[in-house]
């Protein structure tokens, strides 16, 4: 079984145009796969960490004092006792900001007094049922006493701290790197120290795209109101959020008349805009290289059939001298195999080229061979395919064409 | 009116030359009906080609209705084709999806004519070969020689100097063919020039003169008794 | 000769419907694609007061952390300024217009019939609606007199005067922002700057604020930021008063400087008072005070993220295959046309006639391609504008006004249908006028 490669070789450098067409389709078919590919599965991986939350399950509610009779403390108790009575509530907190949705606030935090701070991490202020709404984890530790909840911050001592914190595992594994934090201080930029008394794991906070988004620690402290409001996040067994989200708000918007309900919504809808750009970008990548793809697949598809087409006395004449049907096939196969790997051998330069100038410009990091590969391979076994029906057409072009002169 | 010295045309490739046509030369007054015969491969085509302009020649000169035909850009070849020669061909040609009308107007667009000035010699060629009532007809809805008779009438609507005519009836059956060379004769009687290439020796016998082709040169002639007065004979 | 040709070129199409089909829907795929992401680029990368490029500036200065760059950007001073620092330079007479700004939470109510509701609310100076050009429907701003003591003014937005009294003119009606008596003095008209220039420290393309009112309330009624408020220094902020005397950076300065000699001077003005705070101790980082317009704002701000340059690439890498297989395509079908084109050539066509015949063939491909892609444009641009709006529950804001058709959009098509004619179309073109009659025209 010879596969006399040299001569399609030549028959086909002689009549290169629509060979080399082709093959540049597929060149650059092969890079935008690859890089394509590449990106999507990062935001695919990156939306898919796990946020530690029972977010389904999860409403939250914007309240906003605005006058001088509104108070605090006594507003936030008779919401929560309004809250955690409800049928179908498993807890309920206050909060300072809304996790997952791009808004909250940050401190910086050492574990020795006077050292040089260099970050800021994120953090809630919660009650003892933060825990059980969130519904993270608890790996070490306890979770706060109702009694360690401390009132909030006012216009006169805004600069106080609390005496303990839970903190996430990767933000105690930055804070105590190979050690259990439990016990250990924390403390602020004024020197004032907190204690570790639990860990969650694992726990997204305010900034779900951000590269560390899941150094969190939680704060036993009732929101302060002078930033503008507080929010309430509320658990429900699965099934009755919904309902409970309409009941809610129309009871609270009149509860109490010198605060307004900006509105309440499902937590669904914080963590879907903070992928929102990056599934939209899934999409497109997605869509456009399916599209390369099948455009591709039609240019294969063309040139085979051009080639059987304006050569069928050369294929009449070679079966006419005794060539087998599947030899015809072989023929073209091979043929359209040269010009495959031809585009997929510049197509892989290209990728590597494309994927390495978009680490620079982008900062997006490098291209994992293991995509260049299948790539490679995808594309190769598509080019075949696609030529596939005409050099069975080809085949069963008649010997008798030798003969015809029309 | 056409004048052809010593013209060579060679077809070469890596290790071979064939000389199509081999130092000919041919002179042909206006009003002349020549007949150019030979066997295959004697280069009748390839001449019909040179003279057409369709082809370049290596040596030689070629001097066309007194234009030198090296010296001219292909702008002003494809003019000269365009208003002095018209072609008829053995299997005519017509384009499939233009209607007889389109197909007689396509040498007219080339030009820079009015569109009534082309209706009108559309018109009056038709009516020629007595196709007028067919003129929105589509080429397949004719037979051979109806088709052949819209070639013709596409040749001479731009009123040509002279018109190259190959193998005209070879797809035709003998009534029809006799219909195509009563027009050819028809039209050689108004003043055209005509150079007819057959290997048909009936064919030959109706010109005047017959040039005969041997490995591209001619070998000999024999001449007819001219129509016009002052036919000149060709040497080889 | 063009209307001859255009007839040859719509026979040849229905000669061959289905590889006609096929070349225009190429050429229409990689049209709509670069049309879409051109648009979206175009109205993120717009710059939304480009006739003011010259003369507005917003005011920076470098008062950070001297072990670390703000957010690591080494080479820009943070966004947002000190209230210090906005004080003293406000003073200055320099500039044309000036405005020192932020934005707040309020809650409106006592409006007409409407309930209490929570609003955002830009506290600002008076020169605000000057500069920026905000358009006024009934009545307008306040006077520079106005800011200092501050009036209890106020200026809504349309959607929001639409929400409160139903869209009438409420010019001189009262209401409570925050429980404290205002008085409505202007309503904007239809005001969307794409993206949010003068502020983008919320979101780039969200609506403007629903109400301004002037500045100092911010500071008498000790109101707190409600985008991004940022500190590095560790000093003791324990109520307002410490919060206006810190480091922290909440506010946004713009000036208007109508030359290169005033810009000098305003220049000036800041590195004289840089200097004289150095002395005090602040400002450890080595200079860096920036008068920036708004052209390279919005660079600096990085408004177009790098998604959307990667897909711009993505989408003419896309249009090139499309031309590339429509080269391909075109090449095939011209050749095998190649009988007639010889005809052609016998009867008297000379190579540049049916080169410019065929040109014109793929220039016709390539307006339908051209109108097909605008149309899949639109209904592309519609989609991914109804995943957005979606998302945020019908409020506007985000990347869903991007994502509207415009005149670019058009003027996009009718360059790449002119590009893809002579991209695609040349080559073909050029080799089927350079076929040998001769060759073509045997009679055996």
């Amino acid at each position: 079984m010879s596969l006399n490669v040299r001569p399609i070789l030549s028959a086909l450098l002689r009549n290169r145009t629509g060979a080399v067409l082709v093959a540049m389709q597929i060149a650059i078919a092969l890079a935008v796969l690859v890089n394509a590919l590449y990106i999507v599965m990062q935001r695919v991986e990156k939306i898919r960490r796990p946020t530690g939350i029972d977010v389904a399950n999860i409403f939250v509610i914007s309240s906003a004092g605005f006058t001088d009779h509104y108070q605090a403390v006594p507003s936030i108790r008779e919401d929560l006792a309004y809250l955690r009575g409800l049928p179908g509530v498993i807890a309920a907190t206050p909060l300072n900001a809304v996790p997952l949705s791009g808004g909250g606030s940050s401190f910086p935090l050492v574990t020795r007094p006077d050292a040089q701070r260099t970050d800021n991490f994120n953090y809630f202020e919660v009650d003892e049922q933060a825990l059980d709404t969130l519904g993270v984890r608890l790996v070490a530790g306890r979770n706060f006493r109702h009694d360690e909840i401390t009132p909030p911050l006012t216009r006169t001592d805004a600069a106080r701290f609390v005496p303990q914190i839970i903190v996430s595992r990767a933000l105690a594994e930055r804070l105590f790197p190979h050690q259990s934090p439990l016990g250990k201080r924390v403390y602020d930029s004024l020197n004032q120290a907190a204690t570790v008394i639990g860990v969650v794991d694992p726990l997204m906070g305010s900034w779900p795209y951000n590269q560390h988004a899941d150094w969190v620690f939680l704060v036993p402290r009732l929101p302060a109101t002078f930033f503008g409001a507080l929010d309430y996040m509320v658990r429900t067994r699965p099934g009755q959020r919904d309902a409970l989200m309409r009941m809610v708000e129309a009871h609270l918007a009149k509860s109490n008349p010198d605060r307004v309900i900006h509105w309440v919504r499902p937590l669904t809808y914080f963590k879907d805009l903070s992928y929102l750009g990056d599934r939209a970008m899934e999409i497109f990548l997605a869509t456009v290289t399916a599209l390369l793809i099948a455009v591709t697949c039609l240019g294969v598809f063309a040139l085979a059939t051009f080639n059987v087409s304006a050569r069928t006395k050369q294929i009449g004449t070679r079966r006419a001298v005794g060539a087998r049907r599947r030899d015809i096939v072989r023929y073209f196969l091979i043929e359209n195999g040269l010009i495959t790997s031809s585009g997929v051998l510049v197509g892989c330069a290209l990728a590597l080229g494309t994927g390495y100038w978009l680490s620079l410009q982008y900062a997006l990091p490098r291209l994992d061979l293991y995509y260049l590969v299948g790539g490679v391979l995808l594309l190769w076994a598509i080019g075949q395919l696609a030529a596939w029906q005409p050099a069975r057409r080809a085949a069963a072009v008649p010997p008798s064409v030798a003969t015809r002169t029309v | 009116m056409l004048k052809m010295q010593d013209v060579s045309k060679i077809y070469r490739t890596d290790l071979i030359e064939t000389y199509a046509l081999r130092s000919f030369s041919l002179r042909v007054t206006a009003g002349e009906f020549i007949a150019v015969t030979g066997p295959s491969g004697s280069g009748k085509t390839t001449f019909l080609n040179v003279a057409g302009l369709l082809e370049s020649f290596e040596t030689g000169s070629y001097e066309l209705d007194g234009n030198d035909v090296q010296r001219l850009s292909d702008d002003a070849r494809s003019r000269l084709r365009n208003e002095r020669i018209g072609f008829i061909f053995q299997s005519f040609n017509l384009i499939p999806d233009l209607n007889v009308h389109d197909n007689v107007d396509v040498p007219l667009r080339y030009r820079r004519l009015t569109g009534a000035d082309r209706r009108e010699r559309i018109n009056s060629a038709l009516d020629l070969v007595g196709l007028t009532s067919r003129a929105r007809h589509m080429p397949a809805q004719l037979s051979g020689g109806q088709q052949q008779r819209v070639a013709i009438a596409r040749a001479i609507a731009g009123d040509p100097a002279f018109l190259l005519a190959d193998e005209p009836t070879g797809n035709l059956d003998s009534l029809m063919a006799r219909q195509v060379m009563d027009l050819l004769e028809q039209i050689n009687e108004m003043g055209t020039t005509i150079l007819l290439v057959t290997h048909d020796p009936e064919l030959a016998r109706r010109a005047q003169r017959n040039v005969h082709l041997v490995d591209g040169q001619i070998s000999d002639f024999r001449a007819y008794e001219p129509r016009n007065a002052g036919a000149e004979v060709a040497r080889a | 000769m063009f209307g001859y040709y255009t007839h040859l070129a719509l026979k040849s199409f229905r000669r061959n419907p289905g590889l006609t089909a096929l070349m225009v829907i190429a050429i229409a795929l990689g049209i709509a694609v670069c049309v879409m992401t051109l648009t979206v680029y175009h109205a993120m990368s717009g710059n939304p007061i480009w006739w003011k490029n010259d003369r507005l500036y917003t005011v920076t200065m470098d008062n950070w952390d001297p072990n670390t760059p703000y957010r690591a950007q080494p080479k820009l001073p943070p966004p947002q300024m000190t209230y210090k620092d906005t004080q003293y330079l406000f003073a200055s007479n320099i500039p044309e217009r000036k405005v020192v700004m932020y934005s707040t939470d309020g809650v409106i109510s006592g409006a007409g019939s409407a309930a209490a509701q929570r609003v955002g609310t830009r506290l600002t100076t008076a020169d605000f609606f000057s500069m920026f050009e905000a358009p006024f429907l009934y009545g307008n701003g306040w006077s520079a007199s106005a800011d200092s003591p501050p009036q209890p003014v106020l200026v809504l937005s349309r959607e929001e005067n639409d929400k409160l009294f139903g869209g009438a003119n409420s010019v001189g009606r009262t209401l409570r922002w925050n429980d404290h008596e205002f008085r409505v003095i202007g309503v904007l008209d239809d005001w969307f700057p794409r993206p949010r220039y003068y502020d983008l420290n919320g979101g780039n393309f969200d609506p403007p604020d629903g109400a301004y009112i002037p500045f100092r309330w911010g500071v008498d009624l000790e109101l707190l930021n409600n985008e991004d408020t940022d500190c590095w220094r560790p000093e003791k902020i324990d109520n307002f008063k410490d919060f206006v005397a810190s480091d922290c950076i909440w506010l946004q300065m713009w000036v208007e400087l109508p030359d290169a000699a005033t810009r000098g001077r305003m220049q000036s003005f800041i590195d004289g008072y840089w200097g004289q705070q150095r002395q005090a101790g602040r400002f450890p980082r080595p200079l860096n005070n920036r008068l920036t317009n708004v052209g390279q704002w919005l660079r600096d701000r990085e408004v177009v993220d790098n998604d959307n340059r990667v897909l711009v690439g993505l989408a003419f890498a896309f249009l090139a295959v499309c031309l590339i297989n429509t080269v391909g395509l075109l090449l095939a079908k011209f050749l095998n046309g190649a009988a007639i084109t010889g005809v052609r050539r016998a009867l008297g066509a000379s190579r540049r006639q049916i080169f410019i015949q065929h040109l014109i063939e793929v220039g016709a491909l390539s307006v339908l391609g051209a109108l097909l892609g605008l149309a899949l444009a639109a209904l592309g641009l519609a989609a991914v504008h109804h995943l957005y709006a979606a998302a945020h529950l019908g409020h506007r804001g985000g990347y869903q006004e991007l994502t509207h058709l415009d005149f670019v959009g058009v003027l996009w098509a009718v360059l790449l249908a002119l590009a893809a004619t002579l991209a695609a179309g040349l080559y073909p073109a050029w080799r089927v006028g350079r076929l040998p009659p001769a060759v073509y025209l045997k009679s055996q």
